[in-house]
């Protein structure tokens, strides 16, 4: 599985980055694109190029959502609201400024809130009926934007500097970036759920869900929680978010998708080198220092030659491990192959399918790799966690990487 | 999304419910909807409140009597989207069968007209219908100990005596035993649900260690980590 001998685009890519940070301002173009890999000219479909037209989209109004944003993306996808996993997101496509229509994913949801309180119990599976326990949102939630059925907030944002450069003599070359962002709201119990993606003019994706509402109020001893309120009467028992993403990648179309890590080993060491793991079969696969992921379409390249995929960081988990009997938490990322009956990363919903995430592993060859991604996050309460509780967010980010040959903007 | 409980109250109601249901659903897409009801859906749109009718007339064809009895439930319906018949419009209905504990889910074609496919089985459950929710809670209230309880909490929060369920905000999770947990075994292969109860005072009272049997209609209380 682990690849000593890199394909010419990889190493030329790597050398890319340290080139590009030293190339004079000026440049276009990227110096180190190497020729060898400009081969095949019927695969060079990139920014500009012969832009074939949009396909039709699946859905129709209000589901659709087609946001152009002012560097000129555009990103255009539907949504629907599903009795059990809520807000679902499908049909998910970039289209760089002046460049084609690249899809990115097929469907994308919620796959498990899971709520291990820290002294063994209760511990909930939030999902649930996710989309009977939508909040309607009002005017006032939805800044800027367009409700959409009442539940589904269709808005844009700035996401701050998307890049400023100082040039001698001349004004700093720089722009604000926006994303467009589409969230709902859910009630499970005492928590409100913001289950939001904002989709970023970079061609960015940050999924995540934001905890507010209220603390459950469960009373524990002082090793298992915090003491909120006056006094030390009341120890608010701390828990974990243990949040659970499905991602049906379809990187430029449904085939020819592959799944790869990438460490870079040498820690302690003066150098680093790129590792890279293809996953050639179902996987799981664990978080560590700089290491991360890609979903990479073997056939797609970019104007520069270069392999298209989109990137999945997730750096920000606090790693939950659980017991035995929730072994769906021992991994931060599965990689599994497209099955329709696999939905929820716990209690699946499915009769005759596995029960859990961990269990859909078994060794399959990916050939429609649907990745899960867990999140966690340790919730230890503080007084400033009072009604309404301030929203604590958790979520990763998913990159494009070579889906451009330049920064789209 | 109010589609679960219409489907519930209308399942196999005939012509009448039908077009109640397309005034119910087009009230709530807004007046666009409304003129035009029977604008055709793109493949990738929520079911139409047309559709989920339709689902649950033709999902629960062979299931009427045993409905009618409460034997069988018509839980919700969820749009079919297996990537392998992404063009075709498809509804899943999720049933219970209470009387031998098993899940189906029965996949209609609604171009067809016909259930395509039938997946059935113990042990995985899905999420609790709206009513199964209220049923539970009827249970719990109808408990001397626990029902007490919360009857007690809720006339300090309200100021007033509890009238019924309704007056309660509930939220039902399904609950599948713990190696840990003693008391509750019978949830290996019964129906069972814990519920999240929410007072008018926002507040909720500790009720993770009641587990509501509704295959057995019965009570019970976690003992056990
Ligand atoms: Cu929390």
């Amino acid at each position: 599985m682990r690849l000593s001998v890199f394909p010419a685009a990889l190493l030329s890519c790597a050398l890319l980055v340290t080139c590009g940070a030293a190339a004079p301002a000026g440049a276009l173009t990227p110096a180190g694109a190497p020729a060898s890999t400009s081969t095949s000219a019927g695969a060079l479909t990139s920014a500009g190029v012969s832009a074939p037209a949009a396909p039709e989209p699946a859905c129709g109004s209000p589901y659709l959502i087609d946001q152009v944003l002012p560097n000129g993306a555009r990103w255009r996808l539907c949504w629907e609201m599903r009795v059990i996993e809520g807000l679902t997101l499908t049909g998910v496509t970039y289209t760089p400024p002046r460049g084609r229509p690249i899809k990115v994913l097929r469907s994308t949801a919620l796959a498990q809130i899971h709520v291990p309180y820290d002294s063994g119990e209760p511990r909930f599976h939030d999902i649930g009926t996710l989309g009977e326990n939508a909040v309607t949102l009002a005017s006032a939630d939805c800044p800027g934007g367009e409700r959409r059925e009442r539940f589904v907030c269709v808005t844009t944002r700035s996401r701050g500097h998307g890049y400023l450069k100082s040039r001698p003599g001349e004004p700093n070359l720089s722009a604000q970036g926006r994303e467009l962002v589409v969230y709902s709201a859910f009630q499970i119990g005492w928590y409100t759920y913001l289950v939001e993606w904002a989709f970023s003019d970079d061609g960015a994706i940050t999924p995540r869900v934001g905890a507010t509402g209220s603390l459950s109020g469960f009373d524990t001893g002082p090793e298992h929680g915090w003491p909120t309120r006056a006094g030390n009467t009341h120890i608010e028992q701390s828990h974990t978010h243990n949040i659970f993403w499905r991602l049906d990648f379809d990187v430029d179309g449904r085939k020819n998708d592959v799944v790869e890590q990438y460490d870079f080993p040498g820690s302690g060491t003066a150098k680093r080198t790129l590792s890279r793991t293809v996953f050639t079969k179902e996987a799981k696969a664990v978080t560590a220092p700089a290491r991360w992921w890609r979903v990479v379409d073997t056939e797609s390249r970019n104007a520069d030659g270069h392999r298209i995929s989109w990137e999945i960081g997730n750096s920000d988990s606090a790693r939950y491990r659980g017991p035995a009997d929730e072994a769906f938490t021992r991994a931060d990322l599965y990689v599994t192959q497209y099955r329709a009956c696999e939905r929820l990363a716990s209690a699946n919903p499915a009769p005759g399918c596995a029960a859990s995430v961990d269990r859909y592993v078994t060794g399959q060859r990916l050939t429609d790799p649907v990745l899960w991604v867990n999140v966690s996050y340790h919730h230890v309460a503080r007084d400033e966690d009072a009604d309404p509780m301030p929203t604590h967010w958790q979520g990763f980010r998913i990159t494009p990487r070579d889906a451009m040959a330049e920064n789209p903007r | 999304m109010g589609w679960g409980r219409i489907v519930m109250v209308l399942a196999g109601a005939g012509a009448m419910a039908l077009a109640g249901s397309l005034f119910l659903v087009s009230g709530e897409q807004g007046p666009q909807a409304a003129r035009s009801p029977l604008r055709t859906p793109s493949p990738a749109d929520p079911l139409t409140g047309e559709e989920i009718s339709r689902a649950s007339e033709i999902a629960s064809a062979t299931l009427r009597r045993r409905m009618t009895t409460g034997q069988v439930e018509l839980l919700y319906i969820e749009r079919g989207d297996d990537k392998a018949a992404e063009d075709r419009r498809r509804a899943d209905a999720y049933i219970y069968d209470y009387a031998a504990n098993r899940f189906i889910v029965r996949t209609v074609d609604l171009a067809e007209g016909r259930v395509v496919a039938e997946r059935a089985g113990r042990g995985a459950q899905p999420p609790p219908s709206r009513a199964e929710g209220e049923r539970a809670a009827e249970l719990l209230l109808a408990d001397r100990a626990h029902g007490g309880r919360i009857r007690a909490a809720y006339a300090r929060a309200a100021g007033r005596p509890l009238r019924s369920a309704s007056d309660l905000g509930l939220r039902a999770l399904v609950y599948t035993p713990r190696p840990a947990h003693r008391g509750a075994g019978a949830c290996a292969t019964h129906r069972c649900v814990r519920l999240l109860v929410r007072l008018p005072d926002a507040t909720w009272p500790d009720t993770t260690r009641i587990v509501v049997d509704l295959s057995a209609e019965k009570i019970l209380t976690l003992e056990g980590r």
